[in-house]
């Protein structure tokens, strides 16, 4: 701590902050323009200048560091007149027009305090300051973010944001001197490559940029702080609302995961909570069509369903609940225990499924914990990135940038992935692999790393097992044999090995690109064993990071919606004892069916009934023909959801509305185990109501109110805490001030941020993994030569149903088939044409869309409009572990569509292309 | 739009440990357009350009024809470094006098004989022997010489040179960089372009010595685009030690490297600063960045990177050659050794003057330049170029030492000497400097950008002049004080000499 005087008065202030920090710490405000939390304080402004004793010129607090001593006066005469000085300059230069309209803004208060009056509306400014004589940058194309930059007193707070925030570098600095202005790299923003995540909205003291939601004349009346519903990066929002609506998001200036940063889907895609056909009543099909009906009959009608259902033993097997990865863990807790307790059955499953079930059987049998190892935060450690099978900047767009500007500060990187990913673009080695041959590259890098000598020897002897057995076994895997199968140069998969294994510490990140395989499992455990050979793993900067697609993806699996698993991720055996007496009733000892399992059973129809809460199952699956052909045959069918999804549409009996995250209490978890605070900003919409009252109230209908009669959320939390012990010692008030990675098993225990510091949560040396690799049945060949990638984009998240509500829909309005410009030059495909893909199980028509970063005989689609029905060119091929389906390698044949068939519509097609 | 699209090099490409700039051109990147936008020469100096600096503004009467063209011409130039012979135009630009008057002739040493612009002619004058002295000591040996020689930074901030060695010295780094600062903008002064283009492996040998000093692996010198001929003749020494092994990968000894870029600029005065300068061998816009981080500390790409003027670092070579003390022993006060200086063609003799410190300026006036042409009488003279405050004819007997000048308001510079007669008036002199401030401004800090433009336009009458005196003080005082760097500071010095030396020509200008 250094002593310094600050305006007389003695304060200890902490080493290596500056004056600014210091002063706001002691509660003294020194004005600013371009200071802002979060950007690297740039000094332009000079309204932050103070007098420190023995300096001749002023100090910008801003960039001034403290000293041992130093005598400060933050509001002198002297200093005071600066500031009237430089604000007089800029109010000259103001435009009278945009007085009344952005008097709110930073600017203009602060040209109020010192007095300083501005011209009238009418009266043209004066040529002095960014526009410098220039007609100044306008654009209102952007769905979200509103450019005039007539109001631009030239901060650079902007450009600072896009470059320092996001990475994106949209926002430029022009010509110098009295005609320096600010404007994008190209004509509008959107064409500058914008990713709308709103950085530079919130940079902007003046106005200039402002969110399309902060027009509307009143602005938000309340700010509630909530976690984002999107993906599994957990970012926390700051909700702003008027009159029972949401008006505009902010991001939470505190929070670890996003320190004030958000992505376009977060800050701004919120218009489905109040979309038009969101159904806000309970709704039962009779002869076929749906009315609406009050809670009770139809709670009655699904008790009374179910009750016959599980009215034998055989029946309880043949019942099934699908519980939201976008509902809170409370909800998910009680799903479960609904399941297991008053239906009977394990059959409870979640999307999981079909994303991260394999990370989290491989991670918990080789580290004895099957979930992210470290914490976003590392990722500022970090010397070097290996990212396998994800695309951060447009699924975690977050964690992206965080990524990204790590890589700008000279972090070394390595992509596995068959696309050219943005992130690819930014250096280091990126290795475009065959869809499906992810195991022999990361089998090769293994080797590498190995003859190469570049293993830590200590993490070998100390806490890895089977090390003679692995080593034999991967000297098979020369780099050659691995690029034969994978298309990989053998020469990149040796420079990949070597700059992971040589920056230390280096972490790996994830995706679905890994795991949405045959051998998904066995995917994941290659690149355990890449983070167990260099010694990644324990400390900071460094492990295994899944990147979850879901906001709570994680605590749904972790809440025990998982045919075997019970929450806190104890097998039936581990855990059935605790629960039983916590719960008072058994617990079925068969593990149950899976999602895909269920499938299967309907198939055959041996399946009763089905409640799906928040999963559109009909859309997502893969094999559209055969999972409605399943569908087709269950005799009732619940959907609870916002929406009239598709398996509502077309196979549910009864539809129950519920809220959205917005309008609920609870918590969610997060990709790196963060538990985080749920907070209704909104009261429920018409007659929605929270999942977790829906259980309740189900469970009562049928007769077991004991342990399902619950107050709030948190008295759930309160259970959840009994039954889970590495989540005992979180609880609502300690959420309060931020959230918490578990294990977390006491009171007064911090969390843990980094896993497998001083042992392996199961207490075991770690074995490296020996996968022999299987090649996936989906072949190339004449008939099919392409292999098809799926997955989703920055502005459409999963089946579409938030974000195809909201204007994320003006900046991606249809699915697209990527292609590579060669490939479509040989079949003579144009760009957005429309073309059929057929595979072995089916066909869709796309539009072609060229991308350079695809590699030839390759395809990637995205899966996110009903209309598109992508999944009807997905197979049937599962991981042999856990069943997730093989979305990631599907062998196609892509032609021309005729223009009488398209126009006659090749499914619903025709009709959305051009929204 | 390719994200890379929206790139500019300097955001990573021209990192070396990336493979330099060639790796982001490679990647098939194109800069926007901004970058370039910044500077006023991007296609380099037009031969028929002429000169707009205040050594010729101030001259403009020997020869109106030459500066109406100037004044006509777009985009100015702001001093091409012939402010001997202003007003000045690029073509048929004859050799200044140069000359050692009192004192040793370190600087000048070979320049007021005729130059060395070879590496024989250079070493046949005791050319690098001061280097193969400093191969027999070790690196902090040699920074702690260069500390007792008590120079000091001769690019105008007079740091002492040994003290910044040291910090760069001490840093620990992958790699660390030595930058010559060529970018000799202050109009007024030529000193460094004659340096590089008549003694070109002065300049080498010093950034070998601090490149040995410090533990640099690359050097670089900033040459602005206005002196072509420097650049060219800086290539061709740096081929000449290139090919006689003194750059090289082995140069420094034990298997250390060490080789130079001559780098171009494109126009713009604000990248003699040394952190625009960092940011313009980036490739990135080259805004001034607030300290720190030091650049000594976190400089060119973020590594460590000594950034010394060009005569600083060609007076290196002497001090290693002769002995810290040698040096020590010339000058007076804290200024020690010689100093460079440079007469306008306002003066009967114009032309380099190696001085030692501690002579008056009287002296300097009156017997170096032999008082002004034509028996003119003395109105004011800038000694720092237009950038610093004015020395009114009573002051004359300051001694020449940096805290001397500071004491009377003014200072030392780079050495740019303009003497102005009673043609000139204060308020055309404030006039045109702050015309020339509100151009070259970077446009980052607002005091500098808005104020600087503001003063300009108030004593030009044009929109919106009629500016209260009380506001023209309040923005020198805000420049002044409160500028970013030494643009905006010098401008406010200069205007706060002219209310103290010159009230009444104050007072008019807003009459």
């Amino acid at each position: 701590m250094l002593g310094v005087i600050l305006n007389g008065q003695e304060r200890l202030v902490r080493e290596g902050v500056s004056i600014l920090e210091a002063a706001r710490s002691a509660g003294v405000e020194i004005p600013s323009l371009c200071f802002h939390r979060g950007l690297k304080p740039s000094g332009a402004c000079r309204l932050c200048v103070v007098e420190v004793e023995g300096w001749e010129s002023y100090a910008a607090a801003c960039t001034t560091e403290v000293a041992q001593g130093m005598r400060v006066q933050t509001h002198s005469e002297g200093v005071e007149a600066m500031r009237q000085t430089v604000l007089e300059l800029l109010a000259r230069a103001y435009p009278g027009a945009a007085r009344e309209r952005l008097r709110e803004k930073p600017f203009q208060r602060l040209l109020r305090r010192y007095g300083i009056p501005l011209r009238a509306g009418g009266e043209e400014p004066l040529p002095c300051g960014s526009a410098g004589g220039n007609v100044a940058f306008r654009d209102d194309t952007h769905p979200y973010v509103r450019a005039d930059l007539t109001s631009c007193i030239g901060c650079f707070g902007c450009v600072r944001a896009c470059e320092e925030i996001q990475g994106q570098f949209v926002w430029r600095v022009w010509k110098r001197g009295q005609q320096t202005r600010v404007e994008p790299v190209r004509e509008t923003l959107l064409a500058s490559g914008c990713v709308g995540c709103g950085a530079c909205v919130d940079a902007c003291p003046t106005g200039a940029l402002e969110d399309v939601g902060g027009l509307e004349p009143d602005g938000a009346a309340e700010w509630t702080r909530t976690v984002c519903p999107y993906c599994g990066v957990g970012c926390e929002l700051e909700v702003g609302t008027r009159r029972g609506r949401i008006v505009q998001i902010q991001p939470a200036g505190d929070a670890p995961v996003n320190r004030g940063h958000l992505c376009v889907k977060g800050r701004y895609a919120f218009g489905f909570v109040h979309a038009p056909d969101r159904v806000t009543r309970p709704m039962v099909r009779e002869a076929g069509r749906w009315k609406e009906v009050a809670w009770e009959e139809a709670l009655g009608l699904v008790a009374s369903r179910l009750k016959v259902a599980i009215g034998t033993l055989e029946g309880r097997c043949r019942v099934g609940v699908l519980a939201s990865a976008r509902a809170t863990n409370e909800e998910n807790y009680l799903i479960q225990k609904f399941a297991r307790v008053v239906l009977g059955t394990n059959n409870v499953d979640c999307c999981a499924r079909v994303c991260h079930a394999p990370t989290a059987a491989a991670m918990r049998e080789m580290l004895g914990t099957g979930a992210a190892t470290n914490a976003f935060e590392d990722i500022e450690e970090a010397e070097a990135f290996l990212l396998v099978g994800c695309n951060p900047t447009e699924n975690h767009p977050v964690v992206g940038a965080r990524i990204k500007q790590r890589v700008l500060q000279g972090a070394a990187l390595v992509v596995l992935d068959p696309r050219e990913i943005e992130l690819a673009r930014y250096g280091g080695v990126h290795l475009p692999v065959r869809p499906g041959c992810n195991l022999p590259v990361l089998h090769a890098m293994a080797h590498v790393i190995v003859a190469e000598g570049l293993v830590d020897e200590r993490a070998i002897a100390e806490r890895v097992a089977e090390w003679d057995a692995y080593r034999a076994f991967v000297a098979e895997w020369t780099p050659e044999h691995a690029a034969a199968l994978s298309g990989v140069s053998a020469g990149g998969i040796r420079e990949a090995a070597r700059i992971y294994a040589r920056a230390k510490p280096a972490m790996i990140f994830h995706g679905l690109g890994v795991t949405e395989h045959g051998q998904g499992t066995g995917g994941v455990m290659a690149v355990v064993n890449l983070a167990l050979l260099t010694g990644n793993f324990g400390i900071r900067g460094s492990g295994i990071h899944p990147l979850r697609g879901q906001n709570n993806v994680q605590g749904a699996a972790h809440m025990g919606c998982d045919p075997g698993y019970l929450p806190g991720g104890l097998s039936l055996e581990e855990g059935r004892g605790a629960l039983e007496e916590l719960w008072e009733s058994p617990i079925p000892r068969e593990r149950g069916k899976h999602l895909l399992e269920m499938m299967d059973a309907a198939r055959e129809g041996k399946w009763d009934a089905l409640w799906a809460v928040g999963y559109d199952i009909a859309l997502t699956n893969p094999d559209t023909l055969r999972t409605r052909e399943a569908l087709g045959t269950i005799p009732f069918v619940v959907v609870q959801d916002l929406f009239l999804n598709e398996l509502a549409r077309d196979f549910g009996h009864v539809f129950l509305p519920v809220c959205s995250s917005f309008e609920k209490d609870g918590t969610f978890m997060n990709a790196e185990r963060r538990v985080q605070r749920v907070r209704a900003a909104l009261a429920p919409v018409g007659y929605a109501r929270s999942d977790w009252q829906v259980v309740c109230a189900l469970a009562q209908a049928m007769g077991r109110s004991r342990g399902f009669t619950f107050e709030s959320s948190e008295a759930i939390w309160e259970e959840i805490r009994r039954a889970w012990k590495g989540g005992a010692g979180i609880d609502y008030a300690r959420l309060e001030s931020g959230g918490l990675q578990w294990p977390c098993p006491t009171a007064t225990h911090p969390g843990t941020a980094v896993l497998h510091q001083t042992g392996f949560s199961h207490g075991r040396r770690a074995v490296l993994a020996r996968v022999e690799f299987e090649p996936s049945p989906e072949r190339c060949g004449e008939e099919y030569p392409f292999l098809l990638s799926t997955g989703r984009s920055l502005y459409q998240f999963n089946a579409g149903t938030m974000t195809l509500r909201t204007s994320n829909r003006h900046l991606r309005p249809v699915d697209t088939l990527d292609m590579a410009p060669g490939d479509s030059m040989r079949l003579g495909l144009a760009e957005g044409e429309p073309v059929r893909i057929q595979s072995r199980h089916g066909e869709v028509v796309l539009r072609l869309r060229l991308d350079e970063g695809m590699q030839e005989g390759q395809l990637f689609a995205t899966f996110q409009t009903p209309e598109a029905a992508l999944n009807r060119l997905t197979g049937p091929v599962r991981d042999g572990a856990v069943g997730t389906p093989e979305y990631k390698v599907v062998a196609v044949r892509v032609g021309k569509v005729g223009s009488a068939e398209w126009r006659e519509g090749v499914g619903e097609a025709a009709g959305s292309l051009g929204g | 739009m390719n994200p890379m699209d929206a790139m500019e090099p300097g955001n990573l490409g021209g990192d070396p440990k990336r493979g330099g700039m060639a790796w982001w051109r490679g990647r098939g990147g194109e800069p926007s357009g901004a970058v370039q936008s910044f500077y006023s020469l991007p296609d380099g100096l037009p031969p028929e350009a002429v000169c707009n600096g205040t050594a010729c503004f101030v001259a403009r009467r020997l020869s109106p024809q030459t500066w109406n063209e100037a004044e006509r011409q777009s985009p100015r130039v702001y001093c091409l470094g012939q402010c001997f012979g202003g007003p000045a135009r690029r073509m048929g630009c004859p050799r200044p006098r140069m000359e050692v008057r009192g004192g040793v002739g370190i600087v000048l040493e070979r320049l007021s004989v005729g130059g060395a612009r070879h590496l024989e002619e250079y070493r046949s004058r005791g050319g690098y022997a001061g280097w193969e002295r400093t191969l027999s000591r070790k690196p902090q040996e040699v920074v702690a010489e260069v500390c007792d020689s008590g120079l000091r930074g001769r690019g105008g901030a007079g740091f002492l040179t040994g003290r910044k060695w040291a910090v760069v010295a001490s840093q620990v780094a992958d790699a660390k960089f030595v930058v010559a600062n060529g970018d000799e903008g202050d109009p007024g002064a030529c000193i460094d372009r004659y340096l590089m283009e008549e003694d070109p492996h002065a300049l080498i040998e010093g950034m070998l010595v601090a490149a040995y000093a410090v533990g640099a692996s690359h050097g670089w010198v900033y040459v602005r685009c206005e002196y072509p001929e420097a650049k060219r003749r800086m290539e061709a020494a740096v081929d000449e030690a290139r090919r006689a092994d003194l750059l090289g990968p082995h140069t420094l000894g034990r298997g250390r490297p060490f080789d130079l870029t001559i780098h171009s600029g494109a126009g713009g005065y604000v990248c003699g600063e040394e952190t625009a300068l960092i940011r313009s061998l980036e490739e990135r816009r080259p805004e001034v960045m607030p300290k720190p981080p030091f650049v000594a500390e976190r400089g060119l790409w973020g590594r460590p990177t000594l950034v010394n003027n060009v005569e600083t670092l060609a007076v290196v070579p002497w001090v290693m050659r002769h002995g810290p003390g040698a040096y020590r022993a010339l000058g007076f006060s804290e200024s020690r050794g010689t100093k460079v200086i440079c007469l306008n063609s306002l003066f009967r003799k114009p032309g380099l003057y190696e001085v030692e410190f501690g002579m008056s300026l009287r002296r300097i006036v009156e017997e170096v330049g032999e008082g002004l042409v034509g028996g003119r009488e003395l109105r004011g003279l800038l000694v720092g170029g237009p950038l610093s405050g004015i020395v009114p004819p009573a002051l004359l007997d300051t001694p020449f030492g940096y805290e001397e000048l500071r004491r009377i308001g003014a200072s030392l510079g780079h050495g740019g000497w303009i003497a102005f007669d009673a043609h000139t008036s204060i308020r055309e002199l404030l006039r045109h400097v702050f015309a020339f401030g509100a151009e070259e401004s970077c446009g980052k800090c607002f005091p500098c950008r808005l104020g600087s433009h503001r003063i300009s336009e108030a004593l030009d009458g044009a929109l919106g002049g009629g500016m209260s005196e009380a506001s023209g003080v309040a923005i020198l005082e805000a420049l002044r004080r409160g500028s970013l760097c030494g643009l905006g500071t010098g401008l406010g010095e200069l205007g706060e000499s002219v209310l103290r030396h010159y009230g009444k020509e104050w007072a008019a200008c807003w009459a």
